[in-house]
């Protein structure tokens, strides 16, 4: 503490909240299966960032690790992983949308002003000056609606995993928001279960692949067959 | 008197800079494309030699063309003509700047457009017709996102007058990385390439009837009316950029007559602006143009910007 300013530290949470936020909107935007990983890393990267600075602004010394897990874990494991299984299944990179891009932007404008209000109605009952973090808890409430929609409305087994991740990625930035993160021990068992669970579905999705020779979730319907 | 006098001297010179390096900045931006495709490519002065060219070539007008297609090319000019008097460039404030705000000039924007899209179809022939409802498709979506975007910086700027923005926001540095303007910047680029015909739009260096947008709807003009539209058209990009550059970065602008402040403010002004250019031309080299259907998807990401950019205003706050 002190070698920053905590003004300084504001702003820069600020802006990585706010490119986490448009990297979860330009995944909603994208259609191609490799753009998906690469946001979500990108996002994950941005989120270890707004971790990073938690620690510099306010010496919460052990959100140390969870912030290097996140940049070791889901910026560079997790989307090898899934390239990796990109590769081997040789799918259509494209995406099937039950929803169509246009529409589903606007339905994400709509979930960022709902998460907005949430935000403030959650802040207001705080007592006292809010510290300049818990300003990006409409944001991470905004990441967990997002990847819910990703989840509900994109066709693809690999596209629901980065729902699921996106989903994620929101709660760890509202733990960092209004708590300063959780306890380690939680974050690094979350850690482990992201981890194991993206192979289990990788696994999962080269499987469904094998079976169906289609990762569009669609055809699941037809597994009694 | 003495007054008046110097308002108008400095707004000749405003609407001099525009009126000439507009061309400038059009063969910049030809000469990056051309240095990307590893040709020499053209010099940056030719588009001068076209407009020079041009005006000195006889009109050719459609026997069924009716008056509109005579003063519209005066009309675009004109109202490019007028925005460029309202967009601070070297110097803020403007020396008119009362006489309209940024919706103003929107609405310019649209005049111009208005006018084109008619005329597109006022020869009758298929191609016009084809531009016209493409460009303004097109234009539902991109102006509500350059509103949103120009909003945002109003909003900071407390005032929707272009040269107060202006003039706020270079007294106040900060407020230049407060994460809704960033955003705010990146959607009106994305405006800029779609308003100015640029490459994942629009090419302006084709006339391939699958793809032209602009250049179909300007197909019948000739002599000095297509060398008034291609001039009005390079100041629009010009204005563009300045937009961009001295409402999200006023860096090093004039706020007085004095000499060496002028002299600043030209160099920054035009760093900025020549920065811009190549980030454009870049950006058309790098992009391959997108399927017409795909097009509004990719305005949609500007609108959301935008959006967001104003979203986040009221949520992180200023």
């Amino acid at each position: 503490m002190g070698i920053i300013h905590l003004s300084t530290i504001g702003l820069l949470i600020d802006i990585f909240a706010a490119a986490i936020l448009v990297t979860a909107v330009l995944i909603v935007s994208s259609r191609s299966l490799v753009f998906y990983i690469r946001l979500f890393a990108l996002q994950s990267f941005f989120l270890g960032a707004v971790a990073l600075l938690v620690v510099l602004g306010y010496g919460e010394t052990h959100i140390l690790i969870a912030a290097f897990l996140t940049i070791a874990v889901k910026a560079i494991a997790i989307p090898m992983v899934l390239t990796r299984v990109i590769e081997r299944i040789q799918v259509r990179k494209e995406i099937e949308f039950s929803i169509n891009i246009t529409a589903s932007l606007l339905l994400c404008a709509g979930m960022v002003i709902l998460s907005d209000s949430v935000a403030q109605s959650i802040l207001s009952s705080q007592h006292g000056d809010a510290p300049a973090v818990s300003r990006v808890l409409s944001v991470s409430i905004a990441m967990m609606l997002i990847g819910l929609f990703i989840m509900m409305t994109r066709k693809k087994a690999l596209t629901q995993i980065i729902g699921l991740l996106t989903m994620e990625n929101g709660v760890f930035l509202s733990g960092l928001s209004i708590t300063y993160g959780m306890p380690l021990i939680v974050e690094v068992g979350i850690f482990f279960d992201i981890m194991i669970a993206v192979l289990i579905l990788g696994v999962f999705v080269f499987r469904i692949n094998k079976t169906f020779e289609t990762i569009s979730i669609d055809s699941l319907r037809s597994l009694r067959h | 008197m003495n007054d008046t006098f110097e308002m108008i001297l400095a707004s000749a010179f405003q609407l001099f800079l525009v009126l000439a390096s507009a061309p400038l900045i059009s063969g910049i931006i030809k000469k990056t494309k051309a240095r990307f495709q590893r040709r020499r490519g053209a010099s940056v002065v030719q588009p001068y030699f076209d407009l020079a060219k041009l005006l000195r070539k006889e009109v050719v007008v459609s026997p069924v063309a009716s008056w509109l297609f005579r003063i519209t090319p005066y009309l675009v000019f004109a109202s490019t003509l007028v925005i460029a008097l309202l967009v601070p460039t070297v110097v803020t404030p403007v020396p008119l700047h009362w006489i309209g705000d940024i919706i103003t000039v929107i609405y310019l924007f649209a005049l111009g457009r208005f006018f084109v899209a008619l005329v597109g179809l006022d020869t009758g022939s298929a191609f016009g017709g084809l531009g016209s409802s493409r460009e303004m498709s097109i234009a539902s979506i991109i102006e509500p996102a350059m509103m949103l975007a120009i909003f945002t910086a109003a909003v900071t700027a407390g005032s929707t007058n272009l040269s107060i923005i202006v003039a706020r926001l270079s007294s106040t540095p900060v407020a230049m990385l407060n994460p809704a303007h960033l955003l705010a910047f990146s959607g009106l680029f994305i405006v800029t390439i779609a308003e100015t015909g640029r490459v994942p739009v629009d090419n302006p260096a084709t006339h391939l009837e699958l793809t032209m947008i602009h250049e179909a709807m300007i197909l019948e003009y000739s002599g000095r009316y297509l060398a008034l539209i291609e001039w009005a058209s390079q100041m629009k990009l010009m204005v563009f950029l300045a937009l961009l550059s001295n409402m999200f970065f006023p860096v090093g602008i004039a706020t007085t007559w004095s000499p060496w402040a002028l002299l600043v403010g030209s160099a920054a002004f035009f760093c900025k602006i020549i920065v811009l250019a190549v980030i454009v031309a870049v950006v058309e080299s790098t992009n391959a143009k997108l399927r017409l259907f795909r097009v509004p998807e990719f305005l949609m990401v500007a609108f959301i910007l935008s959006f967001l950019a104003l979203i986040l205003f009221f949520i992180i706050g200023a």
